[in-house]
Parts: structure tokens; C-alpha cells; sequence
């Protein structure tokens, strides 16, 4: 899908027109930004706002996001937090006991 | 103040231009300093002028933005000035102003890099071989530099178009990183306005309901009603006159009423300088 954010009033507004014009490129609306779909239509759409308006419009590639996609410990690290005890407990704190990775060892690490 | 119209120039407290063709919206405009014609010469209007400097016939008013204005003129500041301020330079330096980004170039596939290292390979087993049969290489060794040169020139143009594409991304982000902030910045800034217009409204909104009393032919404390009328709610007219009859009015107020009687005494209610019109 393409994703489609917008930064200025005037691209906000030509978003939604594109957006309520060409229903059937659009996946999803959000306030200021769009899903489209990765069709040359869709990446027609995102291009003429790119056009009128610039960097204002930012035009992403989102590829589906699947949980197995994840290495599993930092799958099971979130199950494990999810179901914690003690709501309140930071995972910083919740992890240093148990066998799950510290948040700066996952923040580097790129999938 | 000096008012010039067709010829004819006025010079006075109080100018009445009834019967004259001229329109007061656009004296309006002219005391505002947004336009040159009509000529007038008077002092600089303040912001109350944007919303009450024109009382007429189908005017409208935001009454709380223009009592706000007033109160300015009175020198009422608000606890929010500081951080309003504060605010705008903050807005102000940010530089929204759109990047240039380096010009995209288009990569070279990975599949054309591979083609081109296998086919340097292979040049160099036959080179090779020609070596090991003692045969003529001068034609493969040349086949071999021009291959080889060429992925050369291929990776080059890969790795250009990677950083240009790095530094584009990069650019923009940080761009839009700016405009978000802006934007933030802005939300809070208008926040803090409307607050302060709150608080100025606050200040001089007895001085407007006693003033909206005394506009003649008013009656918001009509016995009538079972309850006295929102002074906000007034219409705008008379809501205008009371506005300006609480600001301070050094430059001329245009009027196309007669609500307040000869442009004289509309003068002397208002103390302000009149055009009648």
C-alpha cells in the first residue's frame, strides 16, 4: 500500500477530495493521512498531490506486518508484558528478572 | 484628520460626507491604510478599526474578538501575553520554508550489477585459459578492462544513487519534522490566544454592557423580557458603537448610521474622530 501524510492545510484538504473522489484506491483515512492501494492509480493519486504540493505530501511504501514477521523473543516479550501482574511495572524493570530482551538491546536492532 | 475625497479635501474632528458618492467601507479600508483612495490622513487605526471601524447596515461583528482589540487599546494585557509572545518567536523561527532536495537518480538494478560481475568472471577464466595455452590475450585482456570498467561504473552510480536517495530522505524528513513542530507550536499558540482574549474580554465587559446601555434607542434591560439579554447577543450596530465607545479611538471611525444622532455627537459619544457617510 502506499501511505499518504500530508503537512500543510491545503494538502490535508486536497487529500480528502482525492480521497472522496476515488473511493476505490483507498484503503483507509486517516485525519491527515491515506492508505492507498499499490496500484498505478493509487500511486497516480499520490503523485499529483506530490505535485501541487510538494514535501507537504509524503509518500511511503507500507508492506503488510505480520507478528511471525518478528523474532520471537521480542514476540514473546510482548505476550509476557501483556500479561503481567502488576499494571504499573515498567517493561525496563519487568524485563531485568526474567529472560526477555532489555529495551535498548531491541531499540537498535532493525527487523 | 484629513480626509480627500473627489477633489475635495476636509479637514475636521468630525467629517460628514453624507450625499457625497463615496462608499464607507472602503474609507474604512483607507483609515486601515489598506487602500490609498480615498485619501486619508489621520492617526494609525488599531485592530478594533479590522472589526468596528465601519458601523453601517448590514455589517457583522465578532464582539469578543473586537472587545478583546479594545481592551488592548486600553493597555489591558492578560497573564498569557508573556507565553504568547514567547510563542510567536518560537513559530517565527522556525524556517518552513521547503527544501531543495539533491536531484534523484535513478539506481541500477541488482540484477545488472550480477550480470556484470559473472561476466567479469567469465573474461577472466578465458583470459586464463588463453594464459594456460600460451595463446594471443591482448584481445580478452581489453574485453576485461572494459567489463570490469563498467561495473565499476555501475556500482559508482549505485552507491551515488543510494546516498542521493539517503540524503533526500533525510531532507525531508527533517522538514516535516519542522512543519509538525510548527503546527504544534501553533495549536498552542492559538490556545493561548483565545485565552487571552477571554481574559481581556473579562477586563472591560462591564465597560461594554454600561456602554451598550447608553447606545440610544438600546434596551437590553427590557422589562419585557423575563430575563435581560446576553450584552453579546446585542446586534451589531449597536454592538460596535459600544465596542469603540470602550476602546481607545485616536484614528477616524466611519459611520452609516444614525444611531448615534449628528455626526457631532456621535463624535462627542464615541470620542473619536467621525466620518458620516
Amino acid at each position: 500500500m502506499l501511505l499518504v501524510a500530508t503537512y500543510s492545510r491545503a494538502a490535508r484538504r486536497d487529500l480528502r477530495n482525492v480521497c472522496r473522489a476515488h473511493e476505490d484506491c483507498v484503503v483507509r483515512q486517516f485525519g491527515r493521512a491515506a492508505l492507498l492501494s499499490l496500484t498505478e492509480f493509487g500511486a497516480f493519486q499520490a503523485l499529483r498531490l506530490r505535485e501541487k504540493h510538494g514535501l507537504d505530501v509524503q509518500v511511503e511504501r507500507v508492506t503488510p506486518f505480520e507478528p511471525e514477521d518478528v523474532p520471537a523473543h521480542v514476540r514473546e516479550a510482548a505476550s509476557a508484558y501483556e500479561a503481567r501482574e502488576e499494571p504499573s511495572t515498567p517493561y525496563q524493570r519487568f524485563a531485568a528478572g526474567r529472560d526477555l530482551p532489555a529495551p535498548e538491546a531491541m531499540e537498535g536492532k532493525e527487523l | 484628520m484629513r480626509v480627500h475625497v473627489r477633489g475635495t479635501t476636509y479637514e475636521s474632528r468630525v467629517v460628514d460626507l453624507r450625499g457625497r458618492p463615496v462608499d464607507g467601507r472602503a474609507l474604512a479600508a483607507a483609515v486601515r491604510g489598506e487602500r490609498c483612495v480615498p485619501a486619508v490622513d489621520a492617526p494609525a487605526a488599531t485592530l478594533v478599526y479590522g472589526y468596528c471601524g465601519y458601523v453601517g447596515p448590514e455589517m457583522g461583528v465578532r464582539t469578543r474578538t473586537a472587545l478583546a482589540a479594545a481592551a488592548r487599546t486600553r493597555g489591558v494585557e492578560t497573564p498569557h501575553d508573556d507565553a504568547i509572545a514567547d510563542l510567536r518567536e518560537r513559530v517565527a523561527a522556525i524556517d518552513a520554508v521547503e527544501p531543495s532536495l539533491p536531484p534523484a537518480r535513478k539506481s541500477v538494478a541488482d540484477e545488472d550489477i550480477a550480470a556484470l560481475r559473472e561476466s567479469v568472471a567469465a573474461t577472466r577464466g578465458r583470459l586464463w585459459a588463453r594464459e594456460r595455452l600460451d595463446g594471443d590475450t591482448a584481445e580478452v585482456e581489453s574485453d576485461l578492462r572494459e567489463t570490469a570498467q563498467t561495473l565499476a561504473t555501475r556500482e559508482t552510480e549505485r552507491t551515488a544513487a543510494a546516498e542521493s536517495r539517503q540524503q533526500r530522505r533525510e531532507a525531508a524528513r527533517a522538514y516535516r519534522d519542522r512543519l509538525e513542530r510548527r503546527r504544534r507550536l501553533t495549536d498552542r499558540l492559538a490556545n493561548r490566544r483565545r485565552d487571552a482574549r477571554e481574559a481581556l474580554v473579562d477586563a472591560v465587559s462591564d465597560r461594554y454592557a454600561s456602554a451598550l446601555d447608553d447606545v440610544p434607542g438600546t434596551t437590553t434591560d427590557n422589562s419585557a423580557g423575563p430575563t435581560p439579554d446576553d450584552p453579546f447577543d446585542a446586534e451589531p450596530v449597536p454592538a460596535a458603537l459600544a465596542v469603540l465607545r470602550v476602546a481607545r479611538t485616536d484614528a477616524p471611525v466611519v459611520l452609516e448610521t444614525n444611531r448615534l444622532g449628528t455626526p457631532t455627537s456621535a463624535a462627542a459619544w464615541l470620542d473619536a474622530p467621525v466620518i458620516r457617510c
